[in-house]
């Protein structure tokens, strides 16, 4: 024993860890087939939806850039037109990301992340930037199926092409902040799968901003939420649209990732 | 310097103590081996130095420095409870994901060494889920090995083992601590095979170490004796009083400090005891764990 080696420890820096941690998620993300079938989950609702909304007076959709975002910011539904859009990739978003964390825990590979990133931050971080990663594919996958369902219905394409850009940009720029929310309902509820999905779904629905606007009515104040911003970003959008949407989306980040890093510290992780 | 110190750890879950004030000091390159019952705290002792569980109160220290720290945590290798794989990957991809979360470079080639030291180099394509028990355990150590870890945690890693495994096992803990100057703490309820690698123990009792030992101080602590078969034990004891010290055990009179066992038993059949059964012992890990647990000194 007296003659043990002397052992240097180097601290890994901030990216180091990030670094590790993140390759072990994505390396996951593209090796095993969630991803892959959410992927194509998001490419095939938008022909689901536009199929089934009909065609000629009364239909769900006159432009197939409804199939992406709604004409204006309407919080208050009145039909599924203008509530059946990108923005249902959050919804999908939230199942992934309660599957690809259930699955750290069910599996105890948790376990390993935890014994050697002592800085709990790490997990909320690589999770939220993943999810958002994932969110982002799944907007893409999503266009491009609307884009085909669009077409295959007959349905017009003309656009203010800046405001669709603002509109799908602003959508994708949301992919950050829903993450980070669903990182966090799912430390919270680390263990209790079915509760993290249920939440998810609920919470990426839209169901509480929806109700809030049906008492205060179409508010700009509902922007404040993950859900009224997804929704700001409309055919109607602009620079500012964007602008609105990463504030929204990088302040909650921050706030659930600070939320969820505090939770990890305090609470017992497996 | 201590590869592990810990002073007045305790940890509660819903108001009862699960760690009730442990101290335990692990010197560096010792095979440690952490005996206690089911319940006692071993694994809860072991969740809270890799991070797993936050305790209520007391210090860690892992090789000097607070367990927090980021730079000595990279280089802790653990297979706690399960060995944290995913089922449906193989076993080469599990063993990558940890080289990538470790940031090892050469990750193909230290994947081949791991899986070379703990002798599943042929299997590396097979899914997880399909390896038998045996080989998930090797798996585990296997992961714990990557990145040149300073200290490796093992929670019953030769449970379930067979003798074949068991012996594997065994020279894989003893080779690593050897050659690669790994501190191993390895909590075991089979204490024989522990016994056999073991450089320092320690045994916990409801959330409280109750003993830490060295496997050298161990020996001389751990007395031989001869155990003689006679039909009356009280009687054989009473001849030998004064000469040396006894236990009578019931069926057995055990005998303490006999350097020759023939004259012991020519001295007792000169005296009219009639010898059915001789026999040569000492007090190993068992039975100063049996001693301890029950309250006794061990002999």
């Amino acid at each position: 024993m007296e003659n043990a080696n002397v052992l240097k420890f180097e601290k890994p820096s901030f990216f180091e860890r990030l670094k590790g941690m993140l390759g072990v998620d994505f390396y996951r993300l593209f090796h095993t087939p969630l991803f892959y079938i959410f992927i194509a989950i998001a490419a095939f609702i938008p022909a689901l939806v536009s199929m089934g909304g009909g065609q000629g007076e009364g239909a769900m959709y006159t432009n197939a850039w409804q199939i992406i975002a709604a004409n204006s910011p309407l919080y208050v539904i009145s039909n599924m037109g203008e509530y059946a859009n990108m923005n249902m990739v959050f919804i999908f978003g939230g199942i992934m990301v309660s599957i690809f964390i259930g699955h750290d825990y069910q599996s105890g590979y948790v376990k390993q992340l935890f014994t050697t990133h002592a800085k709990k931050q790490d997990y909320m971080m690589s999770k939220t930037l993943l999810g958002a990663f994932s969110m982002i594919c799944m907007c893409v996958t999503y266009m491009i199926g609307g884009m085909i369902s669009g077409a295959a219905s007959g349905l017009s394409f003309q656009i203010n092409a800046g405001s669709l850009l603002c509109a799908i940009l602003g959508k994708m720029i949301m992919s950050l902040g829903w993450s980070s929310l669903y990182t966090f309902i799912n430390i919270i509820f680390r263990r209790k799968f079915g509760i993290s999905i249920a939440l998810c779904f609920v919470l990426g629905t839209g169901i509480p901003v929806i109700g809030a606007a049906a008492l205060v009515g179409n508010s700009a104040a509902l922007n404040i939420f993950l859900y009224g911003s997804s929704v700001y970003a409309c055919l109607s959008a602009n620079f500012l649209s964007v602008l609105v949407c990463l504030a929204c989306s990088v302040v909650w980040a921050v706030i659930y990732n600070i939320l969820g890093t505090v939770v990890l510290y305090r609470r017992d992780v497996y | 310097m201590n590869a592990i110190e810990i002073r007045g750890l305790t940890k509660s879950f819903r108001g009862m103590y699960a760690l009730d004030g442990l101290d335990m000091t692990v010197p560096q390159g010792a095979i440690y081996g952490f005996i206690g019952e089911n319940g006692s705290g071993k694994s809860t002792t072991e969740k809270c130095i890799c991070g797993h569980l936050v305790p209520d109160k007391g210090k860690i220290e892992l090789f000097g420095k607070p367990y927090t720290d980021a730079g000595v945590r990279v280089r802790v290798g653990a297979l706690i409870e399960n060995t944290g794989c995913f089922p449906n990957s193989s076993v080469y991809s599990n063993l990558m994901m940890q080289a990538i979360n470790l940031g090892v470079k050469d990750r193909a080639g230290e994947i081949e060494r791991v899986l070379k030291i703990v002798r599943m180099e042929d299997n590396a394509k097979l899914t997880f889920k399909k390896c038998s028990l045996g080989m998930k355990q090797r798996i585990g150590i296997a992961m714990a090995l990557l990145g040149d870890p300073a200290l490796l945690i093992l929670d019953e890693p030769i449970n379930g083992l067979d003798t074949d495994g068991m012996r594997l096992m065994r020279e894989i803990l003893v080779d690593i601590t050897q050659n690669l100057g790994c501190t191993v703490l390895i909590s075991s309820h089979i204490l024989g095979e522990l016994e056999k690698i073991a450089t320092h123990y320690g045994i916990i009792r409801q959330g409280k170490m109750i003993k830490e030992i060295s496997a050298a101080e161990m020996d001389g602590i751990s007395k031989a004796y001869t155990s003689v078969k006679v039909r009356d034990v009280e009687g054989a004891a009473r001849l030998l009083a004064g000469r040396f010290k006894t236990e009578n055990d019931g069926e057995y009179l055990n005998v303490y400090g006999v350097d020759d066992a023939s004259a012991l038993s020519a001295y007792l059949l000169q005296n009219g005891h009639f010898i059915s059964e001789i026999r040569h012992n000492k007090v190993g890990l068992e039975e100063y764990y049996v001693d301890l647990m029950s309250g006794k000194e061990a002999l």
